[in-house]
C-alpha cells in the first residue's frame, strides 16, 4: 500500500513522458490525478492504521542483503500525518497555475518525481533508503527552482540551495555510515537500529555522530545560523515549488531529529537537548525579528519558516530533554512539534501559493507597492488573512494547536526557554498584521485598479489547505490521537 | 448542550450574515442575539454541571460551565450587544452593515465562550478570539490607513497580555496534569504565584489597566457601535471577569490582592484625570472605562468579587449607552471635540438618554450604578479606611468628568463668555448639520433600551435588594458600605455639582483654565503611548532592521566565505573535474544520441516516440550538465569530491 503511494507519482511521470508535448491540459491532468491518487491511498492507510506505537503497514523487499540494505517502508504516528500532509501539499501545488515556460512535461514529471522522493523520506524505514530519498529531493528541487524560477538569480539561488544542503547531507551520510558500522550484525534497518541502539551515551563517536546528524538536520530545518540558503531559494522559486520547499522539505530536518536522533540515540540526545533548545529559541526570536524587517512578501514568509521550525525543534528538544519524568509534558511537546510540522506545511503552503497568485497579477513582491487590495479582491484578502492568522497562532486554526502544546509541554522541561519563546508569537503577530495592513487595507494605488479575482483552481487549492487548517484548529482530536500513539511510545517508560 | 449552543448560535449567525450580505442583516443579528440571551437565561436556570467536549483528546478540550457570575454575564453580553445592533442597524447602514453585524455577532460568540470557559485552554482560545474580533471592529473602516494601524496596536498590546495566560496554563498543567480551574486548588507557592501573575498580566491588558491603557484610545478608531461593545460587556470586561472567576483560587497568593488593588487604584486615578482633561468625547469615555475597571480591580483585590461583578454589570449598561450617545453627538456635530457640541436644545431625546448614562457614571443615587459603586467603597473600606477614602475621592473625580461630558456634549447652548468660541454653533455650516444629523429611530431605541436597563438596575436599592443581587451574582456576599461613607459620597456629589456649575457659568468647563497643549498632553494618557513608542516599538523595529542587515551581510557572508574557500580547494581538483565529469557527460550524451539515431530505423514498430523521448530527455540533461560546467559548478565538484574523500577515509578507519 505504501509502496503504491511511492510508485504512483513515478508512474504518472512516466505517462507524462509519453504524452505529446503540446497537450498541456492532459499533462497537467495526469499529474493532478497521480497526486490525488497518492492522497487517496494515504487516506486508506490512515484508516488501516491502528496506533500500536510501533511501525505499521510495513512492506519489505530484499535489496542488497550483503550490506544489510533493504527496501523497508512503514509508518508510525509521526510519519503517517507527515506523509498525508505531503500528499495534500503536493496535490494542491501540482494543480496550482504557474508559468511553465513552455516546458510542461519536464515540470510535471519532475514535480511527481519530487513527490516520490519526499514521501520516501517519511516512509523509509531503512537508513540507506532514507538517505537515497533525501538526496533525490535535492536533485528534484534544484531543477525546479533553477529552470522554472523567476528572477535573474534563479539558477544561482538553486545552486546555493543545492550546495548548502548537499554539504549538510554529506555530513549526514558520514554519520549514517558510522552508525551503520557500529551495528552488529551490520544493518541499515531502522527498527533494528532502534532496538540495538549501538551508539548511545557519551562516547566520542556517539557525540560525533550526533553532531553530524544534527548538522544535516539543522541546515535542512533550518535553524539559525544555517538558514541563509532559504530566503533566496524561496524568492526565486515558483510559488508551488516554494510551497513544497517550505511545506514539505523543511520537515525532513525536524523529522530526522525524531526518527533518528530521538529514537536511536536518546541518551546522547538528552545531553544535547538543552543547547538544541537554546538554538531553537534563538531561531524563534531571531527568525521572527528578521522577518519583521523584510520588505518583500516571500522573504518575509520565508523567515517565518525559520521561526516556526524553531518551535518544532523546541518541542522535540523538550521531549528528549529528560530520560524519565514529566512524561505528560514531554508527550505534549512532541505531539505539538509534530502538529507544528503538519500545520506549518499546510499554512505556509497556502501562504506561498497565495504569494504566487499575487506575483502572477502584480509581478512584484514589494510589500510597500501594494495597498487597499481588499476592495478589489475579497477572496484573496480572506484567504491570506486566514493563512496569516493561522501562522501567527490564532486559536481555532491549526498553528495554535501546535504552539500551545509545544509551549505548555516545553514549560515542563525548560520553563524559561518556553516563556521566552512566547515572545515569538507576539513578533509574528506584528509582522503578519503589518503585512496584511500594507497589502490589503488602506488606500489602493491606482496601478492595481485592474486586479483579476482568484481563479477557481486557485481558490480550490488554497481552500483545501485552509479547510484543513480550520478543521485541525477546531477539532484536532482525530490528528492528535494518531500522533499521540507515537509520542507516548517515544516518551514512555 | 445549552452551553455549546450559546457559543455556536452567535458564531453561526455571524457566518450567515456575512454570507447573505442582505439588507436585513441587522434584523437577523438582533434575532440571533435575543435568542442567545433567552437561551442563556434558560440555561442559567437549568444548567447542571460543566459540559466537556473532548475536542483535543480525552482529557483536553473545551469545558463549558454556566455557573456563578457566568450566568449573569452570559445573559448580559447578548443583551447589550442587541441594543448596540439596534443602534448600528441604521447608523452604519451606509458603511456596509453586514460586515459590522457579523463582527459583532462573532464577538458575542467568542465572549460567551470566554464567560463559559471552565479551563485554561478554553479560556485562552476565547481570550484570543475576542482579541481578533476587536481587531476586526477597530479596523472596520479599513480604507483609512490609520484605522487598521490602530487595530494592530490594540491587538498587539492585548496579545502581549495573552502570553500571561499561556504561562498560567503551562504552569497549571505542569504542576497538576490538568488545565481545569479547579486544579488550581492543588497548587501553592511559586507555581500558584506564576499562575496568578500570568492571569493578572492578561486581565490588566484586556481591561485597559496601566500600563496597557492606551490601547483603549486606539480602539476609538472603530465605529461607535464597536466602541460601545468593546467598552461595556465584551473585551474590557474579560479582564475583570477572569479575576472575579479565578479569585477563589488566586486570592490566597499573598502579593496578589495588594498588587491588583495597586494597579486598579492607579488606573482609576490616571484614567479619571485623562477623562476629565479630554477634549474628545469618545476618548473621555475611553479614559473613563479604564478608570471604572480600575475600581473593579480594587474591589476584586480586597476580596469584594460581588461588588466588582455588580459594578461590571451596571457599567456595561451605562457605558454602552454613553458611547451610543456620544456617537449621536459626533454625527450631529461632525467631530468629537466637545467644545463644538452643546446639542441639548436640538437633540433633546438623545440628551435625556445620555443624561441617564451620565448620572449612572457619576453614581448618583438611586441609580443602580451608585449602589455598585457604594459596594466597592464598602469593600475597600472594610479592607482599610485609607483605601475606602481613596475610592471615595476617585468617585468625586468620576462625577466631575461625567458631568463635564454631559454638559459639554448635550448641555444647553450659552454665550456667557465671548472668549470661548462655539465654532459650529456660530458658523453657517453648523446649524443645518444638526438638523439633518439628528438621531434616527433605531439609534434612539438602542439607547432607550440601555437606559431602561440602567434604570431597572436601580431596583437593588429596594430592601432586600442587596441579598437578592448577591444571590443572583453568585460571587459571594455583597459588601455593605458604612452610613458615613454614603453621607460623604453624597456630600462629594453636591460639591462636584457646585464646581461644575461654577465652571459652566464661567465658561471654562471645556478648557478648565489651562492651555490646550498642557491639557491635551496630560490627556494623551499622561505620555504612556509616547513612552511605549520610544521604549518598545522603535527599539524593536530598529533591532529587527539591524538583525536583518546582520543576516544579509554577516551570517550569509560566512557561508559565502566558506564557499570561496571551497572554491580555492577546488582549484586543485578542477582539472580532474573538468576532464572526468565533462567527458563522461559528453560520452553519455553521444551514446544516447547515436542510440536514438539508430533506432529511427524502427519507426514502423512505433518505438520511436519512446526512444526519441529518452534521447531528448538525456540530451537535455546533457546540455544542462554542460551548462553546469560554467559559473559556480566547480564548487559542486569540490564539495562532492571532498565529501567523497572524507567518506572513503571514514570507511577505511572504521571498517
Amino acid at each position: 500500500m505504501l509502496t503504491a503511494s511511492l510508485l504512483l507519482p513515478l508512474f504518472g511521470a512516466l505517462i507524462i513522458v509519453f504524452l505529446p508535448k503540446d497537450r498541456e491540459p492532459w499533462i497537467r491532468g495526469v499529474a493532478v490525478a497521480a497526486a490525488a491518487a497518492v492522497l487517496v491511498i494515504l487516506m486508506a492507510a490512515w484508516l488501516r492504521f491502528e496506533g500500536t506505537g510501533g511501525f505499521e503497514l510495513v512492506e519489505t523487499f530484499t535489496w542488497i542483503p550483503t550490506l544489510g540494505v533493504g527496501y523497508i517502508v512503514g509508518v508510525d504516528g509521526i510519519s503517517l500525518p507527515l506523509a498525508a500532509m505531503t500528499a495534500v501539499v503536493f496535490l494542491v501545488s501540482v494543480a496550482y497555475p504557474v508559468d511553465l515556460k513552455g516546458r510542461a512535461k519536464e515540470y510535471f514529471a519532475l514535480f511527481l518525481f519530487l513527490e516520490t522522493a519526499s514521501l520516501g523520506v517519511f516512509l523509509a524505514l531503512d537508513l540507506f533508503l532514507f538517505y537515497v530519498f533525501w538526496d533525490l529531493t535535492l536533485v528534484g528541487m534544484y531543477f525546479l527552482i533553477g529552470a522554472w524560477g523567476h528572477g535573474e538569480e534563479a539558477t544561482r539561488s538553486a545552486l546555493k540551495f543545492f550546495l548548502y544542503t548537499l554539504a549538510a547531507s554529506l555530513v549526514m551520510l558520514l554519520a549514517i555510515l558510522a552508525l551503520y558500522l557500529s551495528t552488529d550484525p551490520l544493518t541499515f534497518d531502522m527498527a533494528e537500529i532502534i532496538r540495538q541502539r549501538p551508539l548511545d551515551g557519551s562516547g566520542w563517536l556517539a557525540t560525533l555522530v550526533f553532531v553530524g546528524f544534527s548538522f544535516g538536520f539543522i541546515v535542512k530545518a533550518p535553524l539559525v545560523p544555517f538558514h541563509t540558503w532559504l530566503p533566496p531559494a524561496h524568492v526565486d522559486a515558483p510559488a508551488p515549488v516554494s510551497a513544497v520547499l517550505a511545506g514539505v522539505l523543511l520537515k525532513m530536518g525536524t523529522y530526522g531529529f525524531i526518527r533518528i536522533l530521538l529514537a536511536m540515540m536518546p541518551e546522547t540526545f538528552q545531553r544535547f537537548a538543552f543547547p538544541l533548545a537554546v538554538l531553537a529559541l534563538v531561531s524563534i526570536v531571531y527568525g521572527a525579528l528578521v522577518a519583521l524587517a523584510q520588505p518583500h512578501i516571500k522573504r518575509r514568509i520565508a523567515y517565518t519558516s525559520v521561526n516556526h521550525m524553531g518551535y518544532a525543534v523546541l518541542g522535540i528538544a523538550a521531549a528528549g530533554g529528560l530520560l524519565s519524568g514529566a512524561e505528560e509534558a514531554r508527550t505534549l511537546a512532541l505531539t505539538g512539534a509534530t502538529v507544528e510540522m503538519v500545520a506549518h506545511g499546510l499554512i505556509t503552503g497556502a501562504l506561498f501559493l497565495l504569494s504566487g497568485s499575487i506575483w502572477s497579477r502584480a509581478g512584484t513582491f514589494e510589500i510597500d507597492r501594494f495597498g487597499g487590495l481588499a476592495s478589489r479582491t475579497p477572496g484573496l484578502t480572506l484567504a491570506v488573512s486566514v493563512a496569516a492568522f493561522a501562522s501567527l497562532g490564532l486559536p481555532g486554526l491549526a498553528g495554535f494547536v501546535a504552539e500551545f502544546q509545544i509551549f505548555v509541554g516545553t514549560f515542563g522541561v525548560f520553563p524559561w526557554l518556553a516563556a521566552t519563546g512566547l515572545l515569538g508569537i507576539l513578533i509574528t503577530a506584528a509582522l503578519f498584521l503589518q503585512m496584511l495592513q500594507q497589502i490589503f487595507l488602506g488606500q489602493r494605488p491606482p496601478e492595481w485598479d485592474e486586479w483579476r479575482g482568484l481563479r477557481p483552481v486557485e481558490a480550490a487549492s488554497v481552500g483545501l489547505l485552509l479547510a484543513l487548517v480550520v478543521l485541525i484548529g477546531v477539532l484536532p482530536a482525530w490528528l492528535l490521537a494518531v500522533i499521540d500513539t507515537a509520542s507516548r511510545a517515544f516518551v514512555g517508560p | 448542550m445549552t452551553e455549546a449552543l450559546l457559543v455556536l448560535l452567535p458564531l453561526g449567525g455571524a457566518v450567515i450574515v456575512l454570507a447573505q450580505r442582505s439588507r436585513s442583516s441587522a434584523a437577523v443579528g438582533l434575532t440571533v442575539l435575543l435568542a442567545t440571551a433567552a437561551l442563556a437565561s434558560f440555561g442559567a436556570l437549568t444548567a447542571e454541571g460543566p459540559v466537556r467536549i473532548a475536542a483535543w483528546r480525552e482529557d483536553m478540550g473545551w469545558i463549558l460551565a454556566l455557573d456563578g457570575f457566568g450566568r449573569i454575564m452570559a445573559v448580559l453580553v447578548p443583551l447589550v450587544a442587541a441594543a448596540v445592533v439596534t443602534y448600528a442597524a441604521e447608523a452604519e447602514a451606509e458603511e456596509g452593515g453586514p460586515r459590522l453585524i457579523s463582527w459583532i455577532l462573532g464577538f458575542v460568540g467568542a465572549m460567551e465562550l470566554l464567560v463559559l470557559a471552565g479551563d485554561f485552554l478554553t479560556l485562552l482560545i476565547a481570550w484570543e478570539l475576542v482579541g481578533v474580533c476587536s481587531w476586526g471592529l477597530i479596523g472596520y473602516r479599513w480604507r483609512d490607513p490609520t484605522r487598521p494601524r490602530a487595530a494592530n496596536q490594540a491587538f498587539l498590546t492585548t496579545r502581549f497580555g495573552d502570553l500571561g495566560l499561556y504561562v498560567a496554563a503551562a504552569a497549571t498543567l505542569t504542576a497538576t496534569g490538568s488545565l481545569e480551574y479547579s486544579a488550581l486548588g492543588a497548587l501553592d507557592g511559586v507555581t500558584l504565584g506564576i499562575v496568578a501573575g500570568g492571569v493578572l498580566l492578561a486581565a490588566a491588558s484586556k481591561s485597559g489597566q496601566i500600563p496597557f491603557s492606551p490601547w483603549l484610545f486606539s480602539a476609538m478608531a472603530g465605529p461607535t457601535p464597536a466602541s460601545a461593545l468593546l467598552h461595556s460587556a465584551t473585551m474590557v470586561a474579560a479582564g475583570a471577569y477572569a479575576l472575579i472567576r479565578l479569585w477563589p483560587w488566586l486570592g490566597p497568593v499573598e502579593w496578589f490582592g495588594p498588587l491588583v488593588v495597586g494597579i486598579g487604584l492607579a488606573t482609576a486615578y490616571a484614567g479619571g484625570i485623562v477623562a476629565a482633561l479630554q477634549s474628545d468625547v469618545k476618548r473621555a469615555l475611553a479614559g473613563s472605562t479604564s478608570s471604572q475597571y480600575g475600581l473593579m480591580f480594587v474591589a476584586v483585590g480586597v476580596g469584594g468579587t460581588s461588588a466588582s461583578a455588580l459594578h461590571l454589570v451596571t457599567h456595561a449598561g451605562f457605558k454602552a449607552l454613553l458611547f451610543l450617545g456620544a456617537g449621536v453627538a459626533i454625527h450631529a456635530a461632525g467631530s468629537g471635540r466637545m467644545d463644538r457640541m452643546r446639542l441639548g436644545r436640538s437633540l433633546p431625546e438623545a440628551g435625556v438618554l445620555m443624561g441617564v448614562g451620565a448620572l449612572a457614571l457619576a453614581a448618583v443615587p438611586p441609580i443602580g450604578a451608585a449602589f455598585s459603586k457604594e459596594a466597592i467603597v464598602g469593600a475597600a473600606g472594610h479592607a482599610s479606611l485609607l483605601l475606602g477614602a481613596a475610592v471615595l475621592a476617585s468617585g468625586a473625580l468620576t462625577a466631575f468628568y461625567a458631568g463635564r461630558i454631559l454638559l459639554l456634549s448635550f448641555g444647553p447652548e450659552h454665550e456667557t463668555v465671548p472668549g470661548e468660541a462655539l465654532a459650529v454653533g456660530a458658523g453657517p455650516g453648523g446649524e443645518p448639520s444638526r438638523a439633518e444629523g439628528g438621531p434616527r429611530r433605531g439609534e434612539l431605541v438602542g439607547m432607550a433600551a440601555l437606559a431602561t436597563l440602567t434604570l431597572a438596575l436601580s431596583l437593588v436599592w429596594l430592601p432586600g435588594g442587596r441579598d437578592a443581587a448577591a444571590r443572583a451574582l453568585g460571587a459571594g456576599p455583597l459588601a455593605d458600605s458604612a452610613p458615613w461613607e454614603l453621607a460623604v459620597s453624597t456630600l462629594l456629589l453636591v460639591a462636584v455639582a457646585v464646581a461644575l456649575y461654577s465652571l459652566w457659568r464661567r465658561g471654562s468647563l471645556f478648557a478648565l483654565g489651562s492651555t490646550d497643549s498642557i491639557r491635551e498632553g496630560l490627556a494623551a494618557w499622561l505620555g504612556l503611548p509616547t513612552a511605549g513608542r520610544l521604549l518598545i516599538v522603535r527599539p524593536v523595529l530598529a533591532l529587527s532592521r539591524s538583525l536583518a542587515r546582520l543576516d544579509d551581510q554577516v551570517i550569509d557572508a560566512g557561508v559565502r566565505g566558506s564557499v570561496a574557500v571551497a572554491g580555492a580547494v577546488s582549484q586543485l581538483l578542477e582539472r580532474w573535474a573538468e576532464r572526468g565529469f565533462d567527458a563522461s557527460v559528453w560520452t553519455l550524451a553521444r551514446v544516447t544520441a547515436s542510440g536514438a539515431k539508430s533506432s529511427m530505423a524502427f519507426d514502423d514498430l512505433g518505438f520511436d516516440g519512446f526512444v526519441e523521448g529518452v534521447g531528448r530527455v538525456t540530451g537535455a540533461a546533457g546540455a544542462r550538465c554542460r551548462r553546469w560546467q560554467t559559473g559556480l559548478s566547480h564548487h559542486y565538484y569540490a564539495v562532492a569530491g571532498a565529501g567523497l574523500l572524507v567518506l572513503l577515509g571514514a570507511i577505511l578507519i572504521w571498517s
